[in-house]
């Protein structure tokens, strides 16, 4: 009887240190946490309730976008991007899906940077330092695959209820 | 001693191999241009690239260089090349300024107002890429009959912003934003600000009413007053108090106030309260 309450207790606590043990790692796993630093942002302050929109819709994004390019589906982009980034996205995804290749993004996580936010509060210019693991796949063949720090400079713009990406350029540095 | 270099650079060599080695690319090319990649080897091998908006996937022939069309490469950003195992990545940069996007705020400005228009330039170029690379560009801010207000600023991560005063003299303004061989315009509309002062007459009309009209309204740098501006005439007298909003016409304010033997007669428009009238008392 008692060594199968010791049993219980056991297994008990295990599931406890597993659930502990995988919430951090599923929360980096799942990637897309913006970090956003508004101090920098001029000619205009950053509002706190923008500041919460533009982490927010910055992430989503993203989680768009790699959806979208490792499933080869324009749909799964919704309405994150618009303009030319929109028009990039799509053209890559049709011929991503003509020649059967695949990108996977892997994030850990953007370090994003707030460096102009317009006078009249219609257009805002990020810096996101992003780790991040990119694998490029023909068909399910990882043909190439690179790991590390990579810089992208980003337009948003707001609509109604939420910002939007309308430029998104991976550049070398800043 | 000499057996133990050659090991060692055959170990170097194998090691990079094994890592994948690199094709021979530059780091940064710009848009549009063509780009070919020198292969060694024979036969045929497959060729992947990835780019921001575009991908391919062709068979070539190792040995000769393979050549990637400038029509491939019109999107700044990164690029992924791989060919038989081996692998380079390079930046595509954006050419020069051919277009620019000019948010000019707002559209309708008080005339001699300090920081009061504010314009902000994207620079592209001619494949639509934003343009990173400082460039300056000069903002102008002109109404006839009044000097130009002129400013040059460097662009940052492709983009310029400034702030002007609005002219002294009110009028449709020419707000030009000007890049290299780029240049868009807006105009933006820099009417009178408010009254500086507000001068008004009383006359007797026939049937006993009190006439009231003002001299031309007009701002502190002489522009007049748009029309359509709401001028307030106030009477207070034994009755109580009598108010008539009259809209500016020609320049100027008119109103009818009721008869009145002795009576204390006000005007103003907006902020600014102009001369006061004591009707029935000497005035």
């Amino acid at each position: 009887m008692r060594t199968r309450i010791h049993v219980r207790h056991l297994l008990f606590v295990l599931l406890a240190a597993l659930i502990a043990a995988a919430t951090p790692v599923l929360a980096a796993e799942t990637g897309f946490a913006v970090n956003l630093d508004t101090s920098q942002a001029q000619p205009r302050h950053v509002e706190e309730t923008t500041m919460t929109s533009v982490q927010r819709d910055y992430g989503h994004a993203w989680q768009t976008m790699a959806a979208a390019m490792e499933e080869n589906n324009t749909g799964l982009l919704g309405s994150d991007f618009v303009g030319l980034a929109k028009e990039q996205l799509l053209q890559v995804i049709s011929e991503q899906g003509k020649s059967g290749l695949k990108r996977r993004y892997i994030d850990h996580g953007h370090q994003v940077r707030v460096v102009f936010y317009s006078p009249d509060g219609s257009a805002m210019e990020l810096h996101d330092t992003v780790r991040l693991e990119i694998q490029l796949l023909d068909g399910n063949k990882i043909v190439y695959s690179d790991q590390g720090t990579f810089h992208f400079l980003a337009l948003m713009t707001p609509a109604e209820n939420s910002w939007k990406v309308r430029l998104l350029e991976s550049v070398s540095g800043f | 001693m000499r057996r133990f270099f050659l090991l060692l650079a055959l170990a170097c060599a194998t090691s990079q191999w094994l890592a994948g080695a690199s094709l021979r690319v530059p780091d940064h090319v710009p848009a549009g241009q063509e780009l070919s990649i020198p292969t060694g080897g024979s036969g045929e091998a497959t060729l992947y690239l990835f780019g921001p908006s575009h991908v391919a996937k062709r068979r070539v022939k190792l040995g000769s260089p393979v050549v990637l069309a400038g029509d491939e490469l019109v999107n700044a950003g990164r690029y992924v090349v791989v060919l038989n195992g081996e692998s380079s990545t390079f930046f595509v940069t954006a050419g020069p300024v051919s277009t620019l996007a000019f948010i000019a705020r707002p559209s309708r400005v008080p005339a001699a107002t300090r920081d009061v228009v504010s314009g902000t330039v994207f620079l592209f170029d001619r494949n639509q890429n934003l343009v990173l690379s400082p460039q300056p560009v000069s903002f102008s801010l002109s109404v006839t009959g009044a000097p130009d207000v002129q400013r040059t600023e460097t662009s940052k991560g492709g983009i310029a912003w400034t702030r002007l005063d609005s002219s002294r003299r009110a009028g449709a303004a020419q707000f030009i934003a000007s890049a290299g061989a780029a240049s868009v315009r807006r105009v933006v509309q820099e009417v009178a600000s408010e009254p500086c002062n507000i001068r008004m007459h009383a006359e007797r009309a026939k049937g006993g009413a009190i006439e009231l009209q003002t001299d031309p309204i007009r701002d502190c740098a002489g522009n007049p007053v748009p029309d359509g501006t709401i001028v307030t005439f106030t009477s207070v007298d034994q009755s109580g108090r009598s108010t008539v909003d009259a809209r500016i016409k020609r320049g100027i304010a008119q109103a009818e106030l009721p008869e009145s033997r002795q009576a204390t007669i006000s005007v103003a428009a907006g902020v600014v309260i102009g001369n006061e009238i004591r009707w029935g008392g000497g005035q």
